[in-house]
């Protein structure tokens, strides 16, 4: 009982880092129905500037800014090269390939520029654990939880009480009739695109210390968060966060009860199973297709 | 006959290959280069025809290559013969294993498409790789299987009549295997099941209601693609003699995906040529000079085709500046590069990038697009000159309609959210009549249309067709009863020919199976000459047999609209319904479309019609059904439904002096 | 104040609008009459942006404003209330007529003052101010009518586009909305009504034309068109 209590909690601090990556998914979903399929990377390069920038010497917390900023343009730039261009040709298999192929140049762009070599983020906080009870929780966990819903929060402040953020709801809501108000939906795109790079960036350097940090940690996690986003439904952050606890400890009691290789199945099979059952997510809207 | 000569000629090429050059490095580049070009002509199924984004058919591959090497690391000590013999046990057993991992990968995943597919097939790819590396009890894990070709000549005993290496002989195989599955993918996309994978992805809800389960094709399109993938899979196997986890990466998976958009889709051609540069680009990408000569040279030819271009002052000169730049750009950072295998996967991306943008029929379509002498002649060729035969066109079902009634519509209610789109509404439509059904914008008319074809399931309510209640089947099902339609924004399968479209319609006409296809049968012959004469001379009655060639999005708009009828007729409806059919059209055009209209009646189909052309209505329909907020207001013959002060109101709006 | 010149337009290959002319002088209320499927709608979205033009010119003040995008037309002043309300409905009453605004809060437009005019749309619609916090989604039909209205009057248009307000509304609120309609023209803002129910447009309008299949068919003062037989065969065919 203490183990599982104690592998519940190490699978939220996990989760969490799933639920922000997803609803960064969810953001650019609602303003274009696309999707960044090099989300991962973007991940990984907040983590490996947010590295750079710690090992150069910047506290933890003042590389914060840096790593956000850097995740805007990096996302403005996944929607000018990958986005814009296939949306015009009204391409979908275009975006697909087009984001993907932005991915790998980003992800080898990392491999020439860091190494190959896993590294390690030095963690901001105490590594030595807090005891709760029976429970050992580390701070940095503590600190990836809160970070997360932070993050998150003033996400949804901003679209819930900026004019341009309810701009991007409006352009979710009906692109044409965004357009009829003088909004100018493209650049509602490039900011759902900024913004959610920008989420995946800080939740690189929010997973980088609990984990390694190196070229090619954002695939996986990026694919298991795209898990998340189905299951939570691709327009509801509280389903993100609710799809990416239940992930997140699912895929802790794998590692320890089964094999730590098997833990990334769950997580994918749960994908496959919902998407068989309920197309639109256990907490999505099922749409009504018009002829 | 071109193109089989042509065939003809490089499989002669290819076989004396080994005759003439003897260095193992080259033959092995080839037969590397044919087990590729079998995985893309699979992908090329489901990403050309069906227009779907696989990112699992590296694992589907992987799983080829494990049957094979598991079966051998497994029992190959313990039974002999499987390390010889067992080759043509371990072929097909890949072939059916992956079709069946295809299989169960399909079933859940083509519930969803697009991205969402995209997705999913990427969880399987990882899924599959993750297994592979940690059931090591099975695969051995990362330590990967060794093993070695088999001598075919020594196997038959014909060691000292012929001398050839192991290698040569299963370079050989190779280019049999590979052939074949040319073969075989040729017959299966020009059949009836190729046509429906083509037409699914132009317009699934128009396949649908072509009575194609979009469903179930899309699941038969990614078994023989990933039967494919096993085939090469286990070839791969006995060609590299060692097999690990990690050559089934998510990298793998975008070399297939380059190698098909690359080559050029929906073509034998291009995937064979996809196949041999990314075979060769990773080779390339080693020798830092080859690589610069190659980039310098792609600048030299990008400036010729856009200096020709400007030259010719060729309409789309100014869209070939950006790539033609791009290409030339590409030589100086080629030179500033030390190494290029570290950036060998941004050369991948930056390739597929360029592909997507400015190359996206690839370097086969874009060849047979600019010389018209490379176009593949037509397909009307290959099965004998068709000729029109206006007794095929009707082939009426045989039915009893008691008391005259076709189709009884009793108590719709069709609810989406809060809204009533329809209410209540009763429609009785006799036998061999034009049922007119009008009303404002937004009254529910073409929400009828989607129930009655099945798109839309009703809240409450019964539909029933002769007696039989239809009310909750699938559109597939409905259309397969007997109900056809066309749609108010025109749905064709854009891609196809006039007649290909119509083939669609006749799809129900066909029964032979995919295998009878793969061999070709004289059943399966005689079947698709039928239906193609059929299909002309459906064409020939709405004025087409002259376009039955053309593209038809290269359609003029009126011609657009007749061709959605003359597919609708390949169905041999009872009952037709018809979307607004003169939307759009020109007043001849209007004229030709009642003539069609009335002549369909008289061969006793019962028309639906949904039309804003008043004067059409007016002329052709039998009874008028008018419907407002989704309700029915009012139902009689044309004349006193124009006079009716409830529909006047409906229309105009309430006073009453606007009628006077 | 706003001159619409061989106006041509269409969906890919259909060509709908086939080079009609018309205007909406300042203060007048124009309306646009016909069946379904005439072209009455496309016009509207030609005008405002969201379907680029083929051919033709379309004038605000003197300048044309043909293919350039939908939201530098509405930064121009040009208001468009669409066809089926398309109200933001995950977003508040209150936000939906910020976005009105939208230009005028992000200094496209002359500010001037937004909340008065806010207060100014609830006056117009008290059932709106009732609802202010509500979801748009959760509006009824009718309260959806009058907050895509409040929603592009937000603007202070040059032009307001009014198409269809009275589709899909029971009677009783078809009266409500045109009295709404007739308010507006009291306040002598310019107006392009596209409706279906052409009595109840002819009624308030100053000005109509009949578009048939694409086209012009008939225009005159809207007083004289009521009783025109040629109108109503243009709905309910016969007429020729």
């Amino acid at each position: 009982m203490e183990i599982f209590l104690q592998l519940v909690v190490s699978g939220v601090a996990l989760g969490m880092i799933y639920a922000t990556i997803a609803f960064g998914y969810q953001l650019t979903f609602a303003t274009s129905r696309t999707l960044n399929f090099g989300q991962g990377e973007a991940l990984m390069l907040g983590a490996m500037v947010g590295l750079t920038l710690v090992l150069m010497g910047v506290p933890y917390l003042l590389m914060i800014p840096f790593v956000l900023l850097f995740g805007l343009a990096q996302g403005l730039v996944v929607e000018r090269l990958a986005v814009r261009p296939a949306m015009r040709i009204k391409s979908e298999f275009g975006w697909i390939m087009a984001t993907i192929a932005l991915g790998i140049i980003f992800r080898n762009m990392a491999e020439n520029i860091w190494g190959r070599d896993d590294l390690k983020f030095p963690s901001p906080v105490s590594e030595v654990p807090l005891q709760f009870g029976a429970v050992r929780v580390l701070p940095m966990e503590i600190f990836v939880v809160i970070g997360a819903l932070a993050m998150m929060a003033a996400v949804e402040f901003f679209n819930r009480k900026s004019i341009y953020g309810k701009a991007v709801i409006a352009t979710s809501n009906d692109r044409d009739a965004a357009g009829l108000m003088g909004i100018n939906t493209n650049l509602m795109i490039s900011l759902s695109y900024a913004m959610s790079s920008m989420t995946a960036a800080f939740a690189g350097i929010l997973v980088a210390p609990v984990t390694l940090t190196g070229a090619t940690m954002g695939s996986v996690l990026a694919l298991k968060a795209f898990a998340v986003a189905i299951i939570g439904g691709l327009d509801s952050a509280l389903g993100a966060i609710v799809g990416g606890l239940l992930l997140g400890v699912i895929e802790t009691l794998t590692g320890f009860y089964i094999a730590t290789g098997y833990k990334d199945v769950p997580g994918l099979v749960l994908l496959l199973i919902v998407l068989a059952l309920k197309p639109a997510g256990l907490f999505g809207k099922t749409a009504i297709k018009k002829v | 006959m071109r193109n089989a000569i042509g065939a003809i000629v490089v499989l002669a090429a290819l076989a004396a290959f080994p005759l003439v050059i003897k260095n193992p490095y080259y033959l092995h580049l080839l037969i590397v280069i044919g087990i590729y070009a079998i995985v893309l002509l699979g992908l090329d199924i489901v990403v050309g025809y069906v227009g779907e984004v696989s990112l699992g058919h590296a694992a589907l591959f992987g799983i080829g290559c494990y049957t094979a090497g598991v079966m051998i690391f497994q029992f190959g000590d313990a039974a002999p013969w499987i390390k010889s013999w067992g080759f043509f046990l371990l072929v097909p057993m890949a072939i059916a294993v992956t079709a069946l991992f295809g299989l169960l990968l399909a079933l859940p995943a083509l519930q969803v498409t697009g991205p969402y597919l995209a997705m999913v097939t990427l969880a399987f790819g990882t899924i599959v790789q993750i297994l592979i590396n940690e059931m090591d009890f099975l695969t051995n894990g990362p330590l990967g299987i060794a093993l070695r070709k088999p001598d075919f000549l020594a196997m038959f005993g014909a060691k000292g009549l012929v001398d050839a290496t192991r290698d040569v002989q299963f370079y050989y195989v190779v280019l049999i295997c590979a052939a074949l599955s040319v073969l075989v993918i040729n017959r299966i996309v020009r059949s009836h099941f190729g046509r429906a994978f083509e037409a699914l992805r132009d317009s699934p809800i128009a396949s649908d209601c072509m009575a194609v389960n979009v469903y179930r094709y899309k699941v038969y399109a990614v078994v023989v693609s990933a039967a494919l993938a096993g085939l090469a899979g286990a070839l791969y196997t006995y060609s590299e003699q060692y097999i690990s986890p990690n050559t089934y990466s998510f990298e793998l998976t975008i070399l297939f995906l380059l190698g098909v958009i690359l080559g050029g889709r929906k073509s034998r051609l291009g995937p064979i040529v996809g196949a041999a540069i990314i075979v060769y680009l990773p080779n390339l990408l080693s020798d830092i000079f080859l690589f610069r000569v190659l980039t310098a040279f792609i600048a030299a030819l990008a400036i010729v085709i856009v200096a020709s271009a400007f030259i010719r002052n060729a309409p789309d000169k100014y869209n070939r500046l950006i790539p033609g730049a791009l290409c030339v750009a590409f030589f100086p950072f080629a030179m500033t590069l030390e190494s290029v295998t570290d950036y060998r996967l941004t050369i991948f991306g930056l390739m597929i990038l360029f592909v997507v943008y400015y190359l996206p029929d690839g370097i086969i379509g874009y060849l047979t697009k600019t010389f018209a002498a490379l176009r593949p002649k037509r397909e009307a060729a290959d099965t004998g000159e068709v000729v029109v035969d206006a007794s095929t066109v009707w082939k009426p079902r045989e039915f009893e309609a008691p008391d005259g009634v076709l189709l009884n519509v009793k108590g719709i209610l069709m609810q989406f959210g809060g809204l009533k789109a329809l209410n209540n509404v009763d429609i009785l439509v006799k036998r061999a009549t034009v049922h007119g059904l009008i009303g404002p914008n937004g009254s529910g008319k073409s929400t009828m249309m989607n129930v009655l074809s099945g798109v839309y399931q009703p809240t409450a309510g019964s539909v029933q067709l002769l007696g039989e209640e239809i009310a909750g089947r699938t559109p597939s099902a409905i259309a397969s009863l007997g109900i056809a339609r066309t749609f108010q924004n025109v749905q064709l399968f854009g891609e196809m020919t006039a007649l290909e479209n119509v083939l669609v319609g006749l799809h129900h006409t066909y029964e032979t199976s995919m295998a009878g296809v793969m061999l070709n049968t004289a059943a399966s012959r005689h079947e698709e000459q039928e239906a193609r004469k059929r299909a002309l001379s459906i064409l020939d009655f709405v004025g087409l047999a002259k376009v039955a060639d053309e593209q038809a999005r290269n359609l003029a708009y009126g011609q657009q609209r007749l061709l959605e009828i003359a597919r609708a007729l390949a169905l041999d409806p009872v009952l037709l319904l018809l979307d607004e059919p003169a939307a759009g059209l020109t007043a001849p055009d209007i004229k030709e479309l009642m003539r069609i209209i009335e002549r369909i009646r008289s061969e006793g189909i019962t028309l639906i019609l949904i039309e804003h052309h008043m004067d059409v209505v007016m002329k052709i329909c039998d009874t008028v059904t008018v419907l407002d907020f989704g309700q029915k207001i009012a139902e009689d013959v044309p004349s006193r439904v124009q006079s009716d002060p409830r529909v006047i109101e409906a229309y105009l709006g309430a006073p009453a002096d606007a009628a006077a | 104040m706003l001159t619409v010149t061989d106006l041509h337009a269409g969906y890919g290959k259909v060509e709908v609008l086939k080079g009609i002319s018309f205007s909406v002088p300042k203060g007048q209320l124009v309306t646009l009459i016909g069946s379904n499927g005439a072209g009455k709608t496309t016009t509207m979205r030609a005008i405002s942006g969201i379907v680029k033009p083929t051919g033709g010119r379309i004038e605000l003040a003197g300048e044309n404003i043909a293919g350039i995008d939908c939201h530098h037309i509405a930064r121009r002043g040009i208001a468009h209330s669409p066809e089926g309300r398309r109200v933001f409905a995950s977003l508040s009453v209150t936000d939906n007529l910020r976005l009105g605004a939208f230009p005028r809060l992000t200094g496209h437009r002359a500010k001037g003052d937004v909340s008065a005019d806010m207060e100014r749309v609830f006056e117009m619609f008290p059932r709106l101010r009732e609802r202010a916090f509500q979801y748009a989604g959760t509006l009824s039909g009718g309260e959806q009518q009058m907050l895509a209205m409040g929603r592009a009057l937000m603007l202070e248009p040059e032009v307001l586009l009014l198409d269809e307000p009275s589709m899909g509304l029971a009677p009783r609120l078809v009266a409500e909305v045109f009295a709404t309609i007739g308010n507006l023209k009291a306040a002598s803002i310019t107006m392009l009504l596209v409706e279906q129910f052409a009595a109840a447009a002819l009624e308030v309008a100053d000005y109509a034309y009949v578009m048939e299949n694409g086209s012009i068919r008939h225009e005159g003062p809207a007083q004289q068109l009521k009783n025109n037989a040629a109108v109503r065969a243009a709905y309910l065919g016969g007429g020729h």
